[in-house]
């Protein structure tokens, strides 16, 4: 099947129920989206269908036939993604790092919705695990974009 | 004269009784009787007899029950909870001293057709002998070729029930046996196609679909065995699940399925309509997908040939997309945004046939609302076909999730697109957390292997 990613067209060969982050992972070597729980409970894996957010664990990759896929590596060619990976760098959010990539992207998909979420909006929307505990810098980095 | 009145009425209740006694403890007659007196236990089944065998077994999903997870298959020993104390099923290999290995054809036949044990014991009816009561002489003789020939035996003692005597009586059972059981095999109906007939032989029979989907009466029988009522394959609750009606009702039935969309879902564990999950789901791992496209495709053949009940079942659904929201969401659809629609889509159409819809699924349409409870407490097992697991898995949102949350998010999708179910109260949630957590003396889970 034909899948866009990152405004790229992949001609992949899988069978049709084969979780996004397997395909975006082994078949296409993109490993900036991370593995965690493989059950939609961590962010991980986050990454944008249509510009708004997934859990690629959890998506059979037939479901997202026809749909523009953005995955971490394209973060930087959005306007807005490129504000939120400023505001990572400025508050120095990440620790071990692991889940971070599924945290920048919930937090360009929440923006790119809602450029200027309250105090819980953000709580509501960033609900992706850390196992490091950087919630609170997260929560920073999300608000300094949302009032710029 | 009064005397002699009361020894006639006493003479006649001694004969009576002990007509009734050995009545209620005789081994009843097989069309085997004289084909076993040879040499019980051995037998010079054929492999086609045994190959046939080993399917009967997965048809009748023996396995299930006679099997605890991670012990040796058929050895027994699963605990099955009725409301007297458990019952422990018992091993099956063909050992000799601890299993059936022992058994003749007839006797082997007496517990599987008509639920007497070789000692003349009876069997309760968590064994489903009524159904299988309908099985062929040919099926029931191939099952016991296989498991003579083909089961490993193992040494394993098979232990009692917890119920208290003299609850523990067995030979009760044979006058419940008088309303409850027809003894007679299938006899095919000539008014209906060759499908039909081998459809409605392999769900009342071997299949014995209604020991979870039939409604059960006051004696814990089932309260259809057959097409006669439309009591039968209705829906049940049974052991925290809700086993949904298998007639064509739109919502709560298979109305919506089509023929070919039973037989995937039997043959795959899934379709657009769901996948399978709670006691189904062991079902069709151990059973449903060995069986033979035709085999099924009668199956499904006849269950379309049941008629649905509009009155207990309402008006169809159809899909309604959510109005556009007036004020804040509420704290169930907050909770189902963040712990559901990942997988199963803010739309509550799941993906494909891969993760259930959750819009239009019967078992989230059902009045009954414990099967919903239970997989979000405890998620759903593996489905495994051809020997492949799934990739998808409902969790346990047991720790995650109170009982108010579950009940405000379960209330929400149940409410949620056309769905029009009612509300789950905390309460609910409550009960089946306790009864389904493995380490309450209430437990009442049933974990089939």
């Amino acid at each position: 099947m034909e899948l866009r990613i990152n405004g790229m067209t992949h001609q992949i060969d899988v069978e049709p129920e084969t979780p996004l982050l397997w395909v975006i992972r082994e078949e296409l070597g993109m490993t900036g989206t991370k593995y965690g729980c493989g059950l939609a409970q961590c962010g991980a894996c986050t990454v944008m269908i249509d510009g708004r957010v997934a859990r690629s664990c959890v998506t059979p990759v037939e479901s997202v036939a026809g749909a523009e896929v953005t995955t971490i590596e394209a973060v930087e060619t959005d306007p807005v993604g490129r504000k939120v990976v400023a505001a990572w760098i400025d508050n120095q959010v990440p620790q071990c790092g692991y889940c971070q990539s599924g945290q920048v992207m919930a937090a360009v998909a929440l923006l790119k919705e809602n450029p200027s979420p309250g105090e819980s909006e953000i709580t509501e929307a960033m609900v992706n695990l850390c196992r490091c505990a950087t919630y609170n810098a997260i929560h920073a980095a999300v608000r300094q974009v949302a009032k710029a | 004269m009064l005397k002699r009145l009361i020894a006639v009425f006493a003479a006649a209740i001694v004969v009576i009784a002990a007509a009734g006694a050995w009545w209620a403890t005789r081994v009843p007659a097989s069309p085997f009787d004289r084909a076993s007196q040879a040499s019980p236990g051995a037998t010079e089944a054929p492999e086609a007899t045994v190959a046939r065998g080993a399917y009967v077994a997965r048809q009748a999903d023996c396995v299930a029950c006679h099997t605890t997870e991670g012990g040796a298959s058929f050895a027994g020993g699963l605990a099955m909870g009725t409301p007297i104390g458990a019952i422990y099923t018992t091993n099956i290999t063909p050992d000799r001293e601890t299993g059936i290995g022992s058994y003749s054809l007839a006797e082997f036949d007496n517990a599987v057709r008509r639920g007497v044990a070789r000692d003349g014991h009876r069997l309760y009816p968590a064994m489903p002998y009524p159904s299988y009561a309908k099985m062929t002489d040919e099926d029931v003789q191939a099952l016991y070729g296989y498991f003579m020939k083909r089961v490993t035996p193992v040494r394993q003692e098979n232990r009692a029930s917890d119920i208290p005597w003299p609850l523990n009586m067995r030979w009760p059972l044979a006058f419940w046996n008088i309303p409850f059981y027809d003894g007679h095999p299938y006899v095919a109906d000539t008014s209906r196609s060759a499908q039909w007939n081998r459809g409605a032989y392999l769900v009342q029979g071997a299949g014995h679909c209604g020991s979870c989907h039939t409604p059960r009466g006051l004696a814990m029988q089932e309260r259809a065995l057959d097409q006669g009522s439309a009591a039968y394959l209705s829906g049940a609750l049974l052991d925290g699940w809700y086993a949904p009606s298998l007639r064509n009702d739109p919502n709560t039935g298979l109305g919506r399925w089509s023929e070919s969309e039973i037989v995937s879902y039997l043959r795959t564990g899934r379709n657009v309509h769901g996948v399978v999950f709670g006691s189904m789901l062991e079902a069709f791992n151990n059973s449903t997908q060995h069986l033979s496209e035709e085999d099924l495709g009668a199956m499904a053949h006849y269950l379309k040939s049941l008629p649905g009940d509009p009155e207990r079942d309402g008006k169809p659904w159809s899909y309604q997309a959510a109005p556009a929201r007036t004020g804040s969401p509420s704290n169930g659809e907050k909770i189902y945004a963040a712990r559901c629609a990942y997988c199963h889509g803010v739309d509550g159409r799941g993906r494909g046939q891969w993760i259930s819809p959750l819009a239009g699924a019967s078992s989230v349409l059902s009045k009954e609302n414990a099967s919903t409870i239970n997989i979000t407490l405890n998620g759903s097992g593996r489905v495994v076909q051809a020997g492949t697991p799934d990739s998808y898995r409902m969790p346990p949102l047991r720790q995650l999730l109170s009982d108010g949350e579950i009940a405000d998010v379960l209330t929400y999708v149940r409410g949620a697109w056309g769905n029009g179910a009612p509300a789950v109260t905390p309460e609910d949630v409550a009960k089946l957390r306790r009864t389904t957590n493995p380490s309450s003396d209430e437990v009442i889970i049933l974990q089939m292997r």
